[in-house]
């Protein structure tokens, strides 16, 4: 009886790795551990046996029925995956062939550089403040401290519009409208377009674009300002980039200063980028000039404040390496699709 | 905690309303975590006294009771002038007081009745606590002390109406455990007085001698003070009226005389006691025969029954109050068995001490009891305080229990805890709150916590241990310093105060800070800026939004100038009259081309385009975001617009699918899913009419009559007119324009509210049908949705076929109906149903051709 229970084993193992299908399992199923199987009956034999081998030959069978189901349920899983994967239509891809992508467009590479401007200032706890592209000589020069026989006040420098406004040659003018209307403290970016009289070159634009930065409050320092600035490039351009500031003038600011940072080409040992200064010239800056705060009613012995204003365009270039200021006015898609992966 | 306020407005006087009270309190940093208010109970509720009775022998519970109601005046007294009362209360008897409500009565849960019972008249009820809204209790009628007299209205027994506050208080604050200290917390905050408890207890009647008392302290340590006051005669008893109501507006329940001045001096005080029975204490095994109180660690698996009627196994580590052979209180938290008083006790010893917190912890931790007492213990309680709470309990226990003092009393105090003195700058106050507070409002906010002030002086940092050293020559000049505006926190402005041992939170200069910041509350601390106030974060926020939209949808991004060529807009067939015409012309124009202001950004985007066409490129999907220019009435404007020009494949080619042109369900599908995003809800759809577009394919979304967006073919005129020849090109070009100004305003306002997840699954059926071309497949849609709103979620469209088979002038749709019910399963019976209501509707009209 012993020899008929291994003999029945080795075939159930043989039948079973033989199913091809679901079906194939089950047949064998029902013929190795159904009712009237093979198994079964050397259970109703074992009475057969004496008794003292009974228990142990009952043990046998339970055994060789445990590996049968393990047997089956193995075979089982195996044949229903080969079932799904050779179905109809479920050939296996040739994992060499190009992915299937959407269609993404892109930012212009100005408003990328904004929305990171934007992105840098509001964690900061800045606030975006715009105002009219199309202004008047009060916003745009008699507020910003800008003397009456000023040159930048000239139709070569600035567009006038035939009914006499103008439009605003710096965003400045957005912090006049915002220092009206709005008492200290005072936290704002103002990133916008400007105009000026210059005919398109590699370095100039009628149009282009600046964000400027104010801020108004008791205890506001130059320390304030550098501390903003220098953060500011190490967000933008990474941060081993330092920046200084240099004295400069500007009517709307005292003391004035002009900022740089260390060259984002050589890393400040200097090249050709930055003419073999190690620096870049990045816009003007300084200390709200007691005059402004006094044409809008604000008292300078209690509050100070900071201001300075960047190009857009410039940064663009320097940081994407663009040789020309007009490829950004072009909107050729061969330039555009480049910044697909800039666009966020 | 719960605290009564008639009991807290006996220490100091509340404001009139609740919830101004409520407010102060949280403003204060202490929560009111439950306001329970009980109402003022009718004159019809008062006292009476139970003259018999009578067990009803139908009942097992009820009782018939003839009441003496006094001369209230009442129709139906029986002839002995009583009034008959049903009473299911077990404690019900003859010879008590209790407390009726008249029939008519109006009691917070119900209104009282004449009644029959089983066939018996009941005039009225014997009320519990619980009826009349005073406590939780409703274990039996309320128990009048046996000399209340007949007829005192249940609001003056009761002080009602009442207000009970559940007060949340902070694990550093154990100062507030109790009556006293919300009241000094209060009338520092609110700048008015306290009235403490006035102590006075009676010339001791015994000598020392007559009840001695061995007290051994092993272990200063874990209890730094130990005091004991002995008492004889002392009469075990019900308390007074006043003191059970004081307890059970508190939570607690009365138990007797003694006990339950203990917990009211824990409740007033926020310092737990313990009373022993003198003769239940044994005396030390070597020595005298005296009664000894041992305070020691308890030997590992001593054995302690509780006053919870639980025994317990210590391991060692507990500290006990032990007499001379064995534990008898957990110490600190939880009193034994076997000294505990009993009816019967005459003598008792008196606790009063301080236990190390951590100690009471662990022990109430670890054998999982937790008291009112251990409870203050764990938050580390003054060994100062026990004095007042000894003596209050002291006066207490001879006025309420009759009882004689002992002229001894024992005081186990080696170290008491000095007091620190700390100073604080009102310079220091203004640097780190951000306003200036003056030295004399410093003072009186602090004087009024308990702290003592000492002197102005220089500044010093930490606990000053020799205040000569702080001295200052010149006191007088820095007080008036200190009323002036200063900017130096290093300066000599300092003043200094003692700090009361129970307030443990008080140990640096900030925590002064922060005292005087709470108490002068922080809606005093200024604004510095109004975040929000200058920026349009909804409108900057919807046009991220609405361009990173377009971009995933395929656009590149385009800058153009803002001044153009004045001939474009004409090429767009805009007429002279047109408001685009009137563009804003430059006084120094660099060339005529860039001469006026733009009123459109379409034109310099169909120059965008031709500019690619001619390199090269076929699907072109650009967009400008962009001011536009008007003068409008004198007046500039700069309106936004997003535009955009599509021409080519819908997507970018791939080797899987076949792309097809883009056309107008593509644009149109751009400005339902970007609508959709945006909460742009309710769209109108009109034709666009704009010159340049073709007469067909367009539309035009308004919402609320403003326009939001438009979408349309470029008509091949104008495509002709910018050098475009689209014969040749064989592609459509499609306009799709954005009023983004318009968008920000209907958006500006919507808000997002989840909506619950249905409980019950959704299902879906299928309709197809033939149907005339001339029906819009926007009517058939609300049409569907028509037959029954609140079931039919959505309606879809996932077929369109014309051709084979199909009559012309007609086509075939199938549409996806999807059915939800929020309150239950959908059977097959009622969507079936249903779905015959859908085909019968559309039949009717439209004479359709189910399929
Ligand atoms: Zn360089």
């Amino acid at each position: 009886m012993r020899e008929q229970l291994n003999e029945l084993v080795r075939q159930a193992e043989s039948d079973i790795l033989a199913c091809q299908n679901p079906n194939d399992v089950m047949n064998v199923k029902a013929q190795y551990l159904g009712k009237k199987s093979l198994l079964n009956g050397l259970f109703a034999r074992l009475r057969e046996l004496p008794p003292e081998e009974r228990p142990a030959f009952g043990n046998q069978i339970n055994e060789s029925r445990n590996r049968i189901e393990a047997l089956l349920e193995a075979q089982s899983t195996k044949v229903k995956e080969a079932a799904w994967n050779t179905r109809e239509g479920g050939k296996a891809t040739d994992m060499s062939m190009p992915g299937i992508t959407s269609s993404r467009g892109g930012f212009h590479p100005l408003t990328i550089i904004r929305r990171e401007i934007d992105d840098v200032f509001l964690s900061m706890g800045f606030e975006i403040a715009e105002g009219p592209d199309i202004e008047d000589d009060f916003h745009n020069f008699d507020a910003l401290n800008t003397p009456a026989d000023h040159p930048s006040r000239n139709l070569a420098d600035t567009f006038y519009l035939e009914d006499g406004s103008l439009l605003r040659s710096q965003t400045s003018t957005v912090q006049i409208r915002v220092m009206e209307s709005y008492p200290p403290p005072i936290r704002i970016i103002s990133p916008g377009r400007c105009y000026r009289n210059d005919k398109p070159d590699p370095s100039h634009s009628p149009v282009f674009h600046q964000v400027e930065a104010l801020v108004v409050d008791k205890g506001i320092s130059l320390a304030d300002m550098t501390d903003t600035l220098s953060q500011f490039a190490s967000i933008m351009f990474g941060a081993n980039v330092g920046s200084r500031i240099r004295p400069h003038f500007f009517p709307f600011t005292e003391p004035s200063a002009e900022m740089d940072i260390s060259c984002v080409v050589c890393g400040g040992a200097g090249c050709r980028v930055c003419k073999h200064s190690g620096w870049l010239e990045m816009g003007g800056a300084g200390m709200v000039d007691p005059n402004v705060f006094k044409t809008l009613g604000i008292d300078s012995e209690i509050y100070t404040g900071f201001a300075f204003g960047l190009g857009i365009e410039r940064i663009a270039m320097l940081k994407y390496n663009i040789p020309d200021m007009r490829i950004l006015f072009e909107n050729d898609l061969r330039m555009l699709r480049q910044f697909k992966g800039e666009s966020r | 905690m719960k605290i009564s306020l008639n009991w807290l407005a006996k220490y100091i006087d509340l404001p009139d309303s609740v919830t101004e009270l409520e407010k102060l309190l949280t403003f204060a940093g202490i929560e009111v975590e439950g306001v329970k208010h009980i109402p003022a109970l009718q004159e019809s509720v008062f006292s009476a006294r139970i003259v018999s009775a009578e067990a009803d022998p139908k009942s097992d519970h009820l009782h018939c009771c003839k009441v003496d109601i006094g001369d209230y005046p009442y129709n139906d007294k029986t002839e002995d002038g009583l009034v008959q009362v049903i009473c299911g209360a077990p404690n019900c008897h003859a010879g008590m007081m209790a407390l009726i409500a008249m029939p008519g009565t109006v009691l917070p849960e119900f209104t009282i009745a004449k009644a029959k019972i089983r066939g018996v008249e009941s005039h009225g009820m014997l009320c519990s606590e619980k009826e009349l809204g005073i406590s939780d209790n409703h274990a039996g009628i309320i128990e009048l002390p046996e000399d209340t007299a007949i007829g005192l209205m249940a609001n003056e027994l009761y002080e009602l109406p009442d207000t009970i506050f559940e007060l949340e208080i902070t694990p550093n604050r154990p100062d507030l455990l109790g009556y006293i200290g919300i009241a000094r917390d209060l009338s520092a905050k609110l700048n008015i007085a306290l009235r403490l408890p006035v102590i006075q207890i009676p010339e001791p009647k015994f000598p020392a001698g007559e009840l001695p008392l061995t007290l051994v302290n092993e272990d200063t340590e874990l209890c730094p003070r130990y005091t004991a006051r002995l008492f004889r005669n002392v009469h075990i008893t019900q308390s007074p009226l006043w003191l059970k109501r004081a307890l059970i507006k508190s939570g607690l329940r009365p138990i007797n005389n003694l006990v339950d001045i203990t917990n009211f001096v824990l409740l007033e005080y926020g310092h737990p006691l313990h009373a022993f029975d003198y003769d239940k204490l044994a005396p030390l095994p070597s020595g005298d025969t005296h009664p000894a109180i041992v305070i020691r660690k308890a030997i590992a698996k001593e054995p302690i029954m509780a006053l919870d009627g639980k025994s317990y196994n210590l391991d060692g580590d507990e500290l006990v109050i032990a007499d001379g052979e064995k534990a008898s209180a957990l110490a600190g938290v939880m009193g034994g068995n076997l000294s505990a008083i009993s009816d019967s006790t005459t003598r008792i010893v008196l606790e009063s001490a301080a236990f190390h917190p951590g100690s009471v912890r662990k022990t109430s931790y670890k054998h999982k009891i937790s008291t009112d007492s251990s409870y203050r213990f764990e938050r580390h309680l003054s060994d100062h305080a026990t004095t007042n709470a000894s003596l209050r309990a002291t006066q207490l226990i001879c006025e309420l229990a009759q009882a004689e003092l002992c002229e001894a009393v024992y005081d186990d105090w080696q170290k008491p805890t000095v007091a620190l003195v700390l100073g604080i700058r009102p310079a220091r106050y203004e640097q780190v709150i951000g306003y200036y507070l003056d030295g004399d409002t410093i003072k009186d906010y602090l004087e009024k916590l308990g702290l003592r002030f000492i002197q102005y002086g220089n500044w010093k940092p930490g606990a000053i241990s020799d205040i000569s050293e702080v001295y200052c020559h010149h006191g007088e000049e820095i007080k008036q310093g200190l009323t002036e505006f200063s900017e130096q926190p290093d300066c000599i402005h300092t003043l200094y105060f003692e700090i009361p041992t129970s307030r443990v939170d008080l140990e640096r200069e900030i925590d002064l800070i922060e005292e005087l910041a709470r108490l002068d509350g922080y809606d005093k601390v200024p604004v510095k800026t109004l975040p929000g106030r200058i920026m349009d974060r909804h409108a900057y926020k919807t046009m991220r939004q609405i361009t990173d939209y377009i971009v995933s949808r395929g656009c590149f991004e385009t800058l153009n100038y803002s001044f153009t060529d004045p001939d474009t807009m004409a090429k767009l067939g805009f007429q002279e009259s047109d408001p685009e015409m009137q563009m804003i012309r430059l006084r120094n124009p660099q060339s005529g081309t860039m001469s006026v202001m733009r009123t459109s950004l379409i034109p310099q985007l169909l120059q965008n385009l031709v500019y690619n066409l001619n390199r090269g490129e076929r699907n072109v999907k650009l967009f400008e975001l962009g001011k536009t220019y008007f003068k409008i009435a004198g007046k500039h404007s700069e309106p936004m617009h997003l535009s955009a020009i599509f021409t080519g494949l819908n997507r970018e080619e791939n080797w899987q699918d076949k792309s097809i042109q883009l056309g107008a369900t593509t644009l149109k599908g751009i400005l339902d899913e970007l609508f959709l995003l945006l909460g742009v809800h309710n769209c109108a759809c009109a034709p666009a009419n704009r010159p340049f577009l073709n007469k067909q394919e367009n539309a035009s979304y308004t919402v609320y009559k403003q326009e939001v967006g438009y979408f349309g073919k470029l008509s091949a005129t104008v495509a002709e007119s910018f050098g475009i020849d689209l014969i040749e090109l064989k592609q459509d070009l499609w306009i799709l324009h954005l009023d983004v100004d318009n968008i920000v305003e209907i958006t500006r306002n919507r808000k997002m509210k989840f909506s619950p997840i249905p409980r019950y699954p959704a299902v879906t059926r299928d309709i197809s049908f033939l149907i005339a071309d001339n029906v819009g497949y926007s009517e058939i849609e609300a049409c569907v949705k028509g037959v029954d709103c609140s079931l039919i979620e959505e309606v879809k469209v996932f077929d369109e076929y014309r051709g084979k088979q199909i009559p012309a002038g007609h086509r075939s749709l199938s549409i996806h109906v999807k059915f939800q019910d929020t309150e239950k399963t959908l059977t097959d019976e009622r969507i079936d149903h249903l779905v015959d209501l859908v085909k019968t509707k559309l039949t009717e009209t439209w004479q359709i051709n189910l399929r």
